[in-house]
């Protein structure tokens, strides 16, 4: 309070009850009178001064889920508060805007990204899918560690399983898992462990749970595929009567033989293509799926049986699951992003609602160091991060496609945030990476 | 006074010698003071006689005014007498040549006897004794008023008063003539005198008498106007009066006559012959009042009181504030002004004082343009309709309770070189076919916009129509090429669709041998053939060769049968071709018009066939006609059918989007005129949203919300939505095909600009 100026009496006080979730950096929270001219830095130099940190911490304040960006005057002018009321603050450690770090080329569509996390002996490497129907592997300095041919359409999805596996899904109906070893830093090599058929159209999206070795597709034909990470506790592929390919066909398949395998289970219910599958945080055995036929669907894995069926109003195009707060995000083709809750028994119940993208929202993705951050893909060739507890205070930055000469409103279609940053790919055949710099 | 004594002296004389009947005495002297008013003094006198005797009496008017007339016969004037003897003097005069010798009597009259021997008196000539000189009369002519030129010719010029003829005066020689020019007589005026004939020559006297008259003096002569006044009477008092006579006691006795006439009027009263204060009857106007009957009446309907002018302001006071007075530069701006431009017709004055202030010069000026506005500005009572425009608008729902409708761009699929024709969405809703001008089919993922797949079916010309077999089963998508209709298989399905959809395909070549093979039918308007082998690998098994081109596909909703549209195609236009079967067939004999296009009944074996201006409907069991349509549109572009089979849209070459509903009436139900240029493609949403679309030549589309109802009572409510703009026109064409997703709210749309879009 007396950081201001001292001798010199503000005008006007307001009582505010400064609150945290983080318990590391919590204050008391009785109230206390603060000059209500104040702004954010205002405000974020009276919480450090309550906590007597030595190297200041930035702080963002939150009133009623919405960021404070102007004085608490106005504020309260604004919503017609009385001065008289204790207003209750709550402060988050304020978010870094991503910087642009570095970009990919690619010979076609990025369709997915993913980042493993790095280990001791190993950086973090980013696995990319195309619409070449190849599967590189990068390392942060924009080198191709490795391709995995063997698709013979455009892949869609890519998961890491965990560092040495990773699982893709294509337009050829099929998902393939994949075995990468890197001996070094710029040598590495991949194989394909195995193929899993049992979809009947694209699959759109893949879901990994590594500690149930479990692995889901989002199918176009409206299946959701359970299947295993591990290739060997797989049943047998289903046997197709298949014709006699021709030559050309025959030609196309390169790689070495793959061996196929079957579903654990596919669960249809869905009567459109699902578009995004994802497992629940806690529970390995419940899955969600949501499909463009409005509905979010969640899926009891052992018995392989509809639980809840959940309506929106409008298609939804991609799913992702806030671990610690069990929210669900679903991405709508309506350009907003729905937040809801999978536990609430009531159907249909949306949380929140994160208007901003001005076209369909295709990837969505949390942030692993924030549980209250997701970073969102739209087809308006932009990549926005959120935070979900000022859900309407619109999106927290706006990342653009960073590549020279081209329409930057080419579309994003995927988006992951790991330890390396944002990392996202889209029509502009490049994988572009944000780092997010921890606060 | 000398006078008055005089006439009282005459006045008692006379009472001597009248009657001494008092009655008769007051009523001579009150008619004689009245005539005579030389006579007052002594009726006053007669009335103050008479008065003693009859102080109460009044005497009756009637009567006396009788008796007076007696009295004054009684005393004859001797002027009348002497009137009668004047009178007698010619007849005796007639007479007196007949009688000279007859003697003179007593009277100094003549006794003669007339022929019939009865005494006859002649009376001599009575001497007037006028002082009259009747020498001049004698003389005098007396022919009269007639003109001398016709006594020309005679002696004389007339005749006197005794009929002797009056000679013509003798006129002297022409010696005399000239001397009498030479010398002009006194009192010569060179006038002829009408009596005479001689000159007219006037006397001293009476030249004098003219120039008085001239002078405006007196003519008369002598005749002083200025003399002295003789004072008659004087204001002066005499000491020594000539009668000094003590005031009579008349003067200061009450009137015994006044108070006859004073009780006469009180008696009459009293009988109630005079009623006293009786009132007057009103006065008849002389102008009655046209409008004294006047009922105030209400003012004519039409009656508009003239507005009245503002009254005066600060600044048209004599004495403003100053603030109302204008600077200088104002005031030289408003100088210089027309009087039309300026902002006030006056420029604000100030004068100390009110009378200070002049006259206002331009007051007439005013009144008479007062007047002109109000003459030449007629002042109309309008009639204002007291309706709310909000209720004359149709009760439609906000097309925010409409929602879900597509309203922005999703995704641009770009790839075509040149127009893009026509675009069909697959019935699973992954994937969108489109044709374009390039000769080529394209398969587009959706959401992402992204080519999976394509095929070139012609190097010249243009895919006309994409559709996909309606069926979940097989992918099969039918793309008519110019005369040529191709099944195409694209592989970008799982193998179980893509064998099931070629063996469908190639199922009908057994069974199409043996139809051809019967000579006597006619040949079918398809020829079933395998494409080329390179079009055969891409995943095209079969193809229709039609000899028309085809415009435009229809899928039966079992996929069997497609009905394809050809226009140049007479009565081929419309063909059916089996699937299963490989056979075409023309299901009409004659050609009613251009055939557009053609499409079945989405559960109904019916077949709607629109030509330019009607749309048919055909029993396809029964092989007959069931309705002609007249949408009243010149070149109907394109029609759909609702999914419920009740409801048709048509759109039109002419602009209009036309509502039909099947069971009101072959009329349209809603004529929707919203397009600015040709309707290219309308299309009904068929997955159970009550959503359509028409797509025009201006590069919009148009979304309408178009709810049928279950009950058949309700009509249809078509509530505009949305225009969608975002194609661009090339060569004059807009968007040329729209189609829907089957379930989701998307629309998609191809372009001219060689582009399809994705609309959500």
């Amino acid at each position: 309070m007396d950081l201001d100026n001292p001798e010199q009496q503000p005008q006007s006080q307001v009582q505010v009850k400064f609150v945290t979730r983080d318990p590391e950096i919590s204050v008391p929270t009785a109230p206390i009178l603060v000059p209500s001219n104040l702004k954010r830095l205002g405000l974020s130099q009276v919480v450090n001064h309550l906590l007597n940190s030595e190297k200041p911490i930035p702080f963002d304040f939150l009133i009623d889920g919405a960021y404070l960006r102007t004085t608490l005057d106005s504020y309260i002018a604004e919503n017609g508060l009385s001065s008289e009321s204790v207003i209750t603050l709550e402060y988050v450690r304020a978010a870094v805007p991503p910087k642009f770090l570095t970009s990919f080329q690619h010979d076609d569509w990025v369709s997915s990204v993913a980042a493993s996390t790095s280990t001791q002996n190993r950086d973090s490497v980013i696995l990319s899918g195309s619409y070449d129907g190849i599967a590189r592997v990068w390392n942060l300095s924009g080198e191709v560690l490795c391709e995995g041919a063997g698709h013979q359409s455009a892949i869609k999805s890519v998961k890491w399983i965990d560092g040495d596996h990773f699982v893709t899904s294509s337009m050829d109906r099929s998902l393939r898992i994949w075995r990468y070893t890197s001996s070094s830093a710029v040598d590495a090599s991949l194989k394909p462990v195995a193929e899993y058929i049992g979809h009947r159209s694209t699959v759109e999206s893949l879901a990994v749970n590594a500690a149930a070795k479990h692995i889901l597709s989002a199918g176009a034909d409206g299946k959701v595929g359970l299947w295993s990470s591990v290739p060997k506790e797989s049943p047998d592929a289903p046997v197709v009567d298949l014709p006699a390919r021709t030559k050309k066909r025959k030609l196309a398949q390169t790689g070495p033989k793959v061996v196929q395998y079957g579903a654990l289970g596919m669960l249809q219910s869905h009567t459109e293509p699902v578009s995004g599958v994802a497992f629940a945080p806690q529970d390995s055995t419940v899955a969600y799926s949501v499909s463009w036929d409005h509905t979010i669907r969640t899926w009891d894995l052992t018995t392989l049986a509809l639980v809840d069926t959940k309506t929106t109003q409008h298609p939804l195009v991609s799913l992702c699951s806030l671990k610690t707060l069990n929210i669900l995000a679903c991405g709508s083709s309506a350009r907003h992003i729905v937040l809801h809750d999978p536990r609430t028994s009531a159907a249909g119940v949306s949380a929140a609602t994160l208007r901003g993208h001005s076209n369909a929202v295709v990837g969505l993705s949390a942030n692993p160091a924030n549980e209250w951050q997701l970073a969102s893909a739209g087809h308006d060739g932009t990549v926005r991060v959120w935070d979900v507890r000022a859900s309407s205070s619109g999106n927290l930055f706006t990342i653009n496609r960073e590549s020279d000469g081209v329409a930057s409103n080419e579309k994003v279609f995927d988006v992951e945030w790991s330890s390396v940053g944002i990392v996202s790919g889209g029509e502009d055949k490049r994988v572009q990476i944000n780092a997010t710099p921890r606060e | 006074m000398a006078k008055s004594n005089i006439k009282k002296r005459k006045a008692s004389s006379r009472e001597e010698v009248v009657h001494s009947d008092s009655e008769d005495d007051f009523q001579t002297g009150l008619l004689n003071g009245a005539i005579n008013n030389e006579d007052e003094e002594s009726d006053e006198e007669n009335h103050s006689s008479s008065e003693d005797e009859e102080a109460d009496e009044f005497p009756e008017v009637a009567a006396a005014s009788d008796e007076e007339e007696i009295d004054s016969d009684e005393v004859p004037s001797s002027s009348e007498e002497a009137g009668e003897k004047s009178g007698d003097d010619d007849e005796e005069e007639d007479e007196k040549d007949e009688e000279e010798d007859a003697e003179v009597d007593e009277y100094g009259r003549k006794t003669v006897l007339d022929s019939a021997g009865n005494l006859r008196y002649i009376y001599p000539e009575v001497d007037t004794g006028y002082a009259s000189d009747d020498s001049d009369r004698e003389e005098m002519n007396t022919i009269g008023n007639i003109d001398l030129s016709l006594y020309d010719e005679y002696p004389h010029v007339g005749y006197d008063i005794n009929g002797k003829k009056i000679m013509r005066p003798a006129k002297g020689k022409a010696l005399d003539a000239l001397l009498d020019t030479i010398e002009v007589p006194k009192g010569w005026t060179g006038m002829l005198d009408k009596n005479t004939g001689g000159d007219l020559q006037l006397t001293r006297e009476e030249l004098e008498i003219l120039r008085k008259i001239q002078m405006d003096e007196v003519p008369v002569d002598g005749y002083d106007p200025y003399t002295p006044t003789i004072e008659w009477f004087t204001s002066k008092t005499e000491i020594m009066p000539l009668s000094a006579a003590p005031e009579p006691k008349r003067r200061f006795v009450p009137s015994k006559h006044e108070a006859k006439r004073v009780m006469k009027i009180v008696r009459a009263i009293r009988e109630g012959r005079i009623v006293p204060n009786k009132p007057k009857e009103p006065e008849k106007p002389a102008f009655y009042d046209i409008w004294a009957n006047e009922v105030p009446r209400e003012d004519h309907i039409m009656h508009i009181p003239a507005p009245k002018l503002p009254p005066p302001t600060h600044d048209e006071s004599y004495n403003p504030p100053e603030e109302y007075l204008p600077t200088e530069e104002e005031k030289k701006e408003w100088e210089e002004n027309d009087s039309e431009d300026r902002a006030k017709d006056y420029l604000p004055r100030k004068y100390n004082a009110l009378r200070l202030v002049p006259g206002y010069d331009k007051f007439i000026n005013e009144r008479f343009e007062r007047c002109l506005d109000l003459y030449l500005a007629p002042r109309v009572r309008r009639n204002k309709l007291n309706i709310d425009p909000e209720s004359l608008l149709p009760k439609l729902p906000s097309p925010q309770d409409l929602r879900p409708f597509p309203t922005t761009t999703a995704t641009i699929y770009k790839g075509h070189q040149g127009r893009v024709r026509t675009l069909n969405v697959d019935p699973t809703g992954v994937w969108l076919a489109t044709g374009g001008d390039d000769g080529t089919v394209r398969v587009w993922e959706i959401l992402t916009g992204r080519e999976v797949w394509k095929v070139k079916l012609s190097e010249d010309e243009t895919v006309n129509c994409v559709k996909w077999r309606p069926t979940k089963e097989s992918a099969i998508l039918a793309a008519a090429v110019g005369d040529d209709l191709y099944f195409l298989v694209p592989p970008i399905f799982d193998p179980e669709t893509e064998i099931e959809s070629k063996r469908l395909l190639d199922h009908g070549f057994g069974t199409a041998a043996n139809v051809q093979q019967d000579p006597t039918k006619k040949t079918p308007p398809g020829k079933w053939s395998k494409p080329m082998d390179k079009l055969v690998e891409q995943g095209v098994p079969v193809m229709v060769t039609v000899k028309m081109t085809i415009k435009h596909i229809a899928w039966h909703r079992r996929g069997d049968y497609v009905a394809t549209t050809s226009p140049e195609g007479q009565n081929r236009a419309v063909a059916i071709h089996m699937l299963s079967k490989h056979t075409s067939q023309s299901p009409f004999r004659k050609s009613k018009g251009i055939i557009q296009r053609a499409e079945f009944h989405p559960f109904r074996p019916i077949l709607f066939v629109a030509t330019q201006r009607y749309v048919r409907s055909y029993d396809l069991a029964k092989q007959e006609l069931i309705r002609t349509l007249q949408p009243g549109a010149r070149w109907i572009s394109s029609f759909d059918v609702h999914s419920g089979g009740d409801n048709i849209i048509v759109g039109s070459y002419d602009k209009r989007l036309l509502w039909h509903d099947l069971e009101l009436s072959t009329k349209p139900y809603r004529t929707l005129r919203y397009h600015e240029k040709a309707i290219r493609a309308v299309k009904y949403h068929q997955g159970g949203l009550p959503l359509f679309v028409s797509a025009s030549d201006d590069g919009t589309i148009q979304v309408f919300h178009g709810k049928v109802f279950a009950d058949m009572m309700e009509n249809p409510l078509i509530v505009p939505l949305k225009i969608l703009k975002g194609h661009k026109v090339t060569q004059a064409l807009g968007v040329l095909d729209v189609d829907w997703h089957p379930r989701e709210c998307w629309l998609f749309s191809a372009g001219a600009d060689g582009t399809a879009r994705l609309w959500n």
